[in-house]
């Protein structure tokens, strides 16, 4: 008996020695250890190209969408912080991560991913669209924030501003690459096919819109450079030419791809934005037929908007209607009246609206007039109105200018030294003066 | 390991070999104070056996030893009882009867209690170098919410602050142990349950569907809940590094040992309790009742049929209400009394190798809320037991089932939440009438007559009885906590203990709005099931010697293995098909999340004590930890800790502790704990989850259309991450007076923590994330904590005992890796919103000031375009003297404060200290007893105020029937100075200025946070109680109780507080933020009536 306690006590104690030592030896690697089962590792060009897509549809139709509308009195800020945004109280705060979703997920640095996996696999197609992908974003970021990150972008360390304009001459030099790669004929062009859920990846709506786009930016630099009004005529006459081929969002009534306007008026923030009487009585005045389409006659309606706030309502984010406009505008300014009223005539009517007659400054004021209403709730209203302080409106708040520009996010400014302090930050881009008077020389009453 | 078991069982067989039969011993005796007294519950026991009784109510102890074990040697009898030195004698086990009485002193440190150490080593509380504070079974009891464990740990230990999220049944509670040490996540302590760590996580289930999870939604659960509080026998807090160092990287944040209660052998003995508890909130919103529904002082007229009140004419800025009209307080209206019934049945007992505890408890809660759904039910059973199988060989298991079930009410930043809605409600608007007359559709004040088909149409903001009334909000858990155990002792030497425990449950939980609701009108269903499972495996061997009467050693070698596994599902269901059910099936699009986790942990542990002249006691520890949470590149960490004690008057002689000077002990400790980083932190991959829009919750998702989407990841992995560190130094006396009528214990520590993880903000224009996990941050803690004991009365028929507890901690945020803070983005809102920030600490929040005097800011305030230098137009002050006070609040032309547009820190809500008051008076079986807390030095952004201004329900705002100027009548207890060109000019002449501003920049909508920032310092009377014992012969003789205690009580009776909210301790997040100072719509904590009896046999 005693011999045998001893045995037990013995190999007892060396099995349990032996079991604390030993241990398994892969107990803290591998598997679901090592690997995040709930993300995936690798990402296709196609998958890249979606991700890229939501996040242009969002940037050019969330925040940035209504603050244009709220700084054009298109929309009138009724309850909580659309009250003191209305009244022009922006801070760093105001620009609600806009500025930092440019370069991440979904921004540049997915665009630079998808441009290396374009050209690894010879896709010129995929990589020229890419490239119109960074152009739409990039001169989005310019338009409302001016100098930005741009040349240094993604190379770590801290990065220094580009200039605005500086940023739009790159970006007329990438579209125009942007343009030869859509040309290629290699059997190894593939494009975003289906994930397009647009264009379907056809390479000639991307080339028209390259075009609108650069006659878009070359509008936006007018005000510094009165020749840039040449360059936009001469593309616009090759850019979208009708609504079927538009540049919009694509949505459907499924969750996470709902109309963002219909999200925040409708689900997230019912009240906070209506239609401002400045707008309203705007369009109202002139029987424009797509009064219903921004706006709810019914005074019992769940929102005072028409079908622009219904889920699937795709939004405009470069039309085949502003490339005419920016034809328009661009002739008239060239000295073209017959031109410019042509193109008039073309937008009213593929709008249904009447044609005109008018000459000299009437005819600026109409296509001018159009436009501002044809980008209802549309990001470039805002750059218009900056551009052209036109409509010439009046400042909600008393002594208050209408911004010129937003802040940049806390997060890049704290992050990067070359980004000044909010209060170091200009209220205006140096590329985009306030203008002293309208484009019919009334003062300007808000810049 | 099968080996080993082959030859347990081959010990099994030997321990059954029938005994000899032989007369046995019985043993008994009289447990008393020194006044005479019994002692009821002292625990008689034969050292290292598992012989012995438990005292009854006369302190009467009895208990046999079987023929086989008496065999006339002599053995150690031991009587203990916490608050009481042990006694010891030895008796020898001769056939027959043995009596054995023992007196015990109180010893007021309670020196020979044995502690808990954590792992499976123990000591008693003479020997510990550093503190560790207990809770015992009566006060967790006593507690002010006991149905939540973590809510019994407030107030009783200095430097652990306890913040319930709110009164409603089922929130949760947190609890931080000397300030926070870290930034990302939670501050949680870890929880261990009789050895075995247990998952006290806290999630909101709204943390996928929303942007802003914890802000709207329901009350979160802290898990640590499921625990019935009457099963608890003690709580031990490790609070410092070197006494949670045995838990490594698991105990930054400190440790939570609780022990539950064990049977002791002898006779069985029942025990019934109930307790009934009726809560009221502690305090209603005050409310005017005399303007009615409208703005501009003209009424709103809302009489046909889908009229609306839109952005501006929502508001309580309306007419005088016409006498007759009836008026409604919806401050009060949603609340009525609330009801908990709280029974637990215990049955315990055992003989001399085997003991039992077996018990049931029921907790049904009703809550404060109208309506039936608030409601909080939680069953439990546990059963305990253990069996010696041989000299050797001790066997045990432990096994708990736990069922807890609640429904919910829709609350906070939520055009749905109750007082959000309730409180905006005009007060001519009846909320009780939720639905239409004509047509049963939800109605609400900001949309009084539902048209026909507006069954999808938003409310603006929900009826509160309409969302009150809504069952959607449930969960319901199913939980097992198990563990088996065996104690081995092969040899005189060396014991052996094993440890195999198991935490499994699953979280089903529901929350839906339906249709009409205003956040989501056409209803929305959120599912998550929540599936969580850890395995623990802790073997440690101890080896004790005796090298000579002054001088003893021991060394305990461990092993821990761990392993936890999360499931997690969240389906997020838009847009009902038909009004109910309220079910995914009934949605016409669903988006699922899938979360899965799996962590291990291979440690091993080391820890050596030295005795030396029973009056120096040293231990040396360290513990080697492996984590798969690691980076790959240093997979294991090693964390030592050292403490001395020294009882310096058994140096000085006096080892009977008596006298003036009766006791005196040093202590000095250090060590150092870890804090794992989060799962899969290390992993660089691509996102499908990632959505674009806005903070105001618009959202699309990467994948559109049916196209599959990915995007890199918002966060960068970091592959070198590693364990966070803290390192912390304590020093401490404790000292004992009068013969120890009076303790005194005083204690400082210094806590650094390095490599606090972060999740580093980078610069996406420079990388192309937004964050990335890196050890970047130190945070620092300092403080002090005082405990004072004193029993200035004891005798048979009266006794008097006073405590109190003093704690300080000093939070500071050294460094953010270079970033001046890190806002915390899920935890408030955009303009109060939490935050670490460097040189001010951990949880404070963010947001905008009105500019101020002497800050030295230029900028554009009146938006001329040219910027202003503001401390020079501070000193134009119309008539002033040319100077002005720091901090005095720059007036413009108009009257009114602008907006500075700095972010800067506007709220701590970090105390700067807090302390403990209880005391109890027992005349002979009465006893009167009462505690109270204090928290100083803290504020709380009180968002609620600034909204209710605006809308013009809050009481305050019949200041519009008279003018108002800054400096002079109007904030002037936020403002006492005021200076700059427009200082002194009436600011509102009439009430639409009032209107206008609180509609604007001076209301909640404003840009100003700080302007509601408040003192929210108290004092509150916790518990008032009177408890009876009743334990007469006739009870025992007529009844069969040996007694019945009976006791009422008040809890949480009284307030005071400068805080203008319902309550300073309310948070708009639960244990799940860091930011614990945010109040915006929270429901109040309650106020309590309890009555309590317990029947004992």
């Amino acid at each position: 008996m005693h011999t045998v306690n001893k045995y037990i006590r013995t190999t007892s104690i060396a099995a349990l020695v032996l079991a604390s030592a030993v241990g398994c030896k892969d107990f803290l690697s591998g598997g679901e250890l090592s690997n995040d089962p709930n993300r995936p590792s690798a990402a296709t060009n196609r998958q890249l190209f979606v991700g890229i897509q939501s996040n242009i549809f969002a940037e050019y139709t969330s925040e940035l969408s209504r603050l244009s509308g709220l700084f054009t009195q298109q929309l009138f800020g009724a309850q909580s912080q659309y009250i003191p945004l209305y009244a022009y109280g922006i801070d760093e705060n105001s620009t609600n991560g806009q500025h930092t979703a440019l370069y991440s997920a979904g921004g540049l640095v997915d665009i630079r991913n998808l441009q290396a996996g374009a050209t690894a696999l010879g896709d010129f197609h995929m990589l020229g669209i890419a490239k119109i992908q960074e152009a739409l974003l990039m001169s989005l970021g310019a338009d409302y924030f001016g100098d930005l990150v741009y040349t240094e972008a993604l190379q770590g360390g801290n990065p220094a501003l580009t200039e605005q304009l500086a940023i739009y001459d790159a970006l007329q030099v990438l579209l125009d690459e942007a343009i030869t790669d859509l040309a290629s004929t290699a059997v190894t062009n593939l494009g975003p096919g289906d994930g397009d859920i647009l264009y379907g990846g056809d390479t000639d709506n991307w080339t028209a819109l390259a075009r609108s786009l650069k006659a878009r930016i070359y509008l936006n630099t007018a005000e510094v450079r009165p020749a840039a009004y040449a360059q936009a005529l001469a593309q616009a006459r090759l850019g979208i030419q009708t609504a079927d081929d538009d540049y919009t969002t694509v949505w459907s009534a499924g969750g996470g791809e709902e109309n963002l306007f219909y999200q925040f008026t409708n689900v997230q923030r019912f009240g906070y934005a209506e239609p401002n009487p400045f707008f309203v009585s705007l369009i109202e005045s002139r029987n424009d037929p797509r009064e219903s389409v921004y706006l709810d006659a019914n005074p019992n309606a769940d929102t005072p908007f028409g079908s622009v706030d219904s889920p699937d309502y795709p939004q405009q984010i470069l039309s085949a209607d502003e490339n005419t406009l920016i034809w328009a505008e661009a002739a008239y300014r060239g000295g073209d009246q017959v031109e410019a009223l042509l193109q008039l005539n073309r937008y009213r009517a593929a709008n249904g609206i009447a044609a005109g007659v008018e000459v000299g400054p009437a005819l600026l004021r109409e296509i001018l007039t159009e436009k501002y209403i044809e980008l209802f709730i549309h990001p470039q209203a805002f750059t218009d109105y900056r551009r052209t302080c036109f409509p010439n409106l009046t400042p909600v708040t008393a002594g208050q200018k209408i911004p010129g520009r937003l802040f940049y996010d806390t997060l890049e400014r704290q992050t990067n030294p070359s980004i000044p302090a909010a209060t170091a930050q200009p209220t205006r881009n140096d590329n985009d003066p306030a203008n002293a008077t309208d484009p019919f020389g009334n003062v300007c009453l808000g810049q | 390991m099968r080996k080993v078991f082959r030859h347990f069982a081959g010990a099994f067989a030997i321990s059954l070999l029938p005994a000899v039969v032989a007369a046995q011993t019985t043993v008994s005796g009289q447990v008393t104070t020194e006044a005479g007294t019994g002692l009821p519950s002292a625990n008689v026991f034969i050292e290292g056996t598992n012989l012995g009784a438990q005292a009854d109510e006369q302190g009467r102890y009895s208990f046999t030893v079987p023929a086989a074990r008496a065999n006339g040697q002599q053995v150690t009898l031991t009587a203990r009882l916490l608050g009481y030195g042990a006694r010891t004698a030895l008796i020898v086990l001769t056939p027959g009867t043995v009596s054995q009485n023992f007196v015990l002193a109180v010893t007021a440190l309670r020196l020979d209690e044995i502690v808990v150490t954590g792992a499976g080593t123990s000591t008693t509380r003479e020997k510990l170098g550093n503190v560790i504070n207990t809770v015992d079974s009566a006060t967790v009891r006593r507690a002010t919410e006991p149905q939540n464990v973590v809510n019994a740990l407030a107030g009783k230990a200095p430097n652990v602050e306890v913040r319930s999220q709110g009164g409603d049944p089922g929130s949760s509670s947190s609890v931080k142990i000397r300030g926070a040490a870290t930034i990302l996540g939670t501050n949680q302590p870890l929880f261990v349950v009789d050895g075995q760590p247990i998952d006290n996580t806290t999630i909101s289930t709204d943390q996928t569907a929303t942007a802003f999870p914890g802000t709207g939604g329901i009350v979160s659960q802290n898990r640590a809940a499921d625990l019935n509080p009457n099963d608890i026998e003690s709580i031990d807090i490790l609070k410092g590094s070197s006494a949670a160092a045995i838990y490594g990287a698991r105990a930054a944040n400190g440790v939570v040992l609780i022990t539950t209660k064990r049977g002791r052998s002898g006779p069985t003995r029942y025990s019934f309790q109930s307790t009934s508890t009726f809560d009221d909130v502690i305090k209603t919103m005050p409310m005017q009742l005399k303007y009615g529904h409208g703005v501009n002082g003209q009424p709103f007229v809302c009489t046909g049929v889908g009229c609306s009140a839109g952005g501006g004419e929502n508001a309580a800025w309306g007419a005088v209400i016409p006498a007759g009209t009836p008026t409604f307080d919806h401050g009060e209206d949603i609340f009525d009394t609330g009801m908990t019934l709280d029974n637990n049945l215990s049955i315990s007992g055992g003989n001399d190798r085997t003991s039992f505890y077996l018990s049931g408890g029921l907790t049904a809660q009703e809550g404060t809320i109208v309506g039936p759904n608030n409601k909080y039910n939680r069953a439990s059973l546990r059963l305990k037991g253990s069996h010696q199988l041989n000299n050797q060989v001790n066997v045990g298991g432990n096994f708990s089932y736990v069922d807890t079930r609640g429904k919910y009410v829709q609350k906070g930043s939520n055009t749905s939440g109750l007082l959000l809605g309730s409180l905006r409600t005009p007060p001519d608007f009846d909320n009780r009438l939720y639905l239409d007359p004509a047509n049963g559709l939800h109605r609400s004040y900001r949309y009084p007559r539902p048209a026909n088909g507006s069954e999808t149409r938003a409310r603006g903001y929900d009826n509160p009885f309409f969302i009150l009334n809504s069952p959607g909000n449930r969960s319901e858990l199913g939980r097992f906590i198990g563990n088996v155990n065996m104690d081995y002792n092969p040899l005189g030497w060396l014991a052996v203990k094993y440890t195999l425990g198991g935490d499994y449950y699953n979280d089903w939980r529901l929350e839906a709005l339906p249709q009409s609701s205003s956040s989501f009108p056409t209803g929305r269903v959120v599912r998550m099931d929540i599936n969580n499972l850890e395995i623990d495996h802790n073997l440690i061997a101890t080896a004790s010697r005796s090298w000579s009467d002054n001088f003893a050693s021991t060394l305990t070698l461990g092993q821990n293995l761990n392993s936890r596994r999360l499931r997690m599902v969240n389906v997020l269901g838009t847009a009902l098909n038909a009004p109910a059910p309220l079910t995914l099936q009934n949605t016409l699009s669903y988006q699922p999340f899938e979360n899965r986790t799996l962590q291990h942990i291979e440690s091993y542990f080391a820890q050596a004590t030295t005795d030396i002249y029973d009056q120096l006691y040293l231990t040396l520890g360290i513990r080697n930890d492996g984590f798969s949470t690691f980076g790959a590149s240093k997979r294991r960490h090693n964390f030592p800790k050292a403490s001395a004690a020294w009882v310096f008057t058994n140096a000085l002689g006096n080892t009977e502790q008596t006298g003036a000077f009766s006791y005196g002990k040093l202590r000095v400790a250090y060590g150092e704990t870890g804090r794992e980083p989060t799962v899969y932190g290390t992993v660089n991959a691509f996102a499908q989850t990632v959505v674009f829009g806005s903070g105001y919750g618009d959202l699309i998702n990467t994948s559109q259309s049916g196209q599959g989407g990915l995007t890199t990841s918002l966060i960068k992995g970091n592959d070198n991450l590693k364990p966070e560190r803290s390192r912390e130094n304590e020093y401490g006396l404790d000292l004992g007076f009068l013969d120890q009528r009076v303790d005194l214990s005083l204690t400082h520590y210094n806590k650094r923590s390095t490599d606090v993880i972060l999740t580093s903000p980078l610069s996406a224009a420079a990388t192309g994330y937004i964050r990335q996990f890196a050890n970047a941050a130190v945070v620092t803690n300092r403080g002090e904590e005082i405990v004072l004991n004193l029993r200035p009365l004891q005798s048979e028929r009266l006794s008097w005992d006073i405590g109190v507890n003093y704690g300080r901690n000093r939070n500071n945020v050294v460094s953010l890796a270079g970033a001046e803070f890190v806002n915390f983005n899920n935890e408030g809102f955009t303009g109060a919103i939490g935050s670490a920030t460097q040189g001010v600490g951990v949880g404070v929040v963010r947001g905008l000031d009105f500019a101020r005097c002497g800050r030295g800011l230029v900028f554009d305030f009146d938006g001329d375009g040219v910027a202003d230098d503001i401390d020079a137009l501070c000193r134009l002050t119309p008539g002033g003297n040319g100077s002005f006070v720091n901090g005095a609040l720059f007036i413009g032309a108009d009257g009114l404060p602008v907006v500075d547009p700095t972010d800067r820190v506007i709220a701590n809500p970090n105390p700067k200290y807090s302390m403990g008051f209880s005391s109890a008076v027992r005349f002979g079986k009465l006893t009167l007893s009462g505690s109270a807390d204090v928290r100083r030095g803290l504020e709380v952004w009180n968002g609620t105020r600034g909204i209710l201004l605006r809308f013009g329900t809050h009481e305050e705002t019949l200041v519009r029937e008279r003018t108002g100027t800054f400096g002079k009548d109007w904030a002037t207890d936020k403002y006492p100075h005021v200076a700059g060109p427009g200082a002194g000019t009436v600011a509102f002449a009439n009430a639409i200025d009032w209107q206008n501003w609180f509609d604007g920049e001076g209301g909640g909508f404003g840009n100003t946070g700080e302007q509601f920032t408040e003192d929210a310092g108290f004092v509150k009377l916790r518990e008032l109680s009177l408890s009876y014992t009743l334990d007469q012969d006739w009870l025992r003789d007529r009844l069969n109780f040996s007694s019945i205690d009976i006791r009422v009580a008040g809890r949480n009776l009284k307030t005071w507080t400068k805080y203008k909210g319902l309550d300073p301790e309310a948070n708009l997040g639960g244990a799940e933020w860091l930011t614990q100072g945010t109040d915006y719509f929270n429901n109040p904590q309650t106020r309590s009536f309890v009555l309590s009896f317990s029947l004992n046999r």
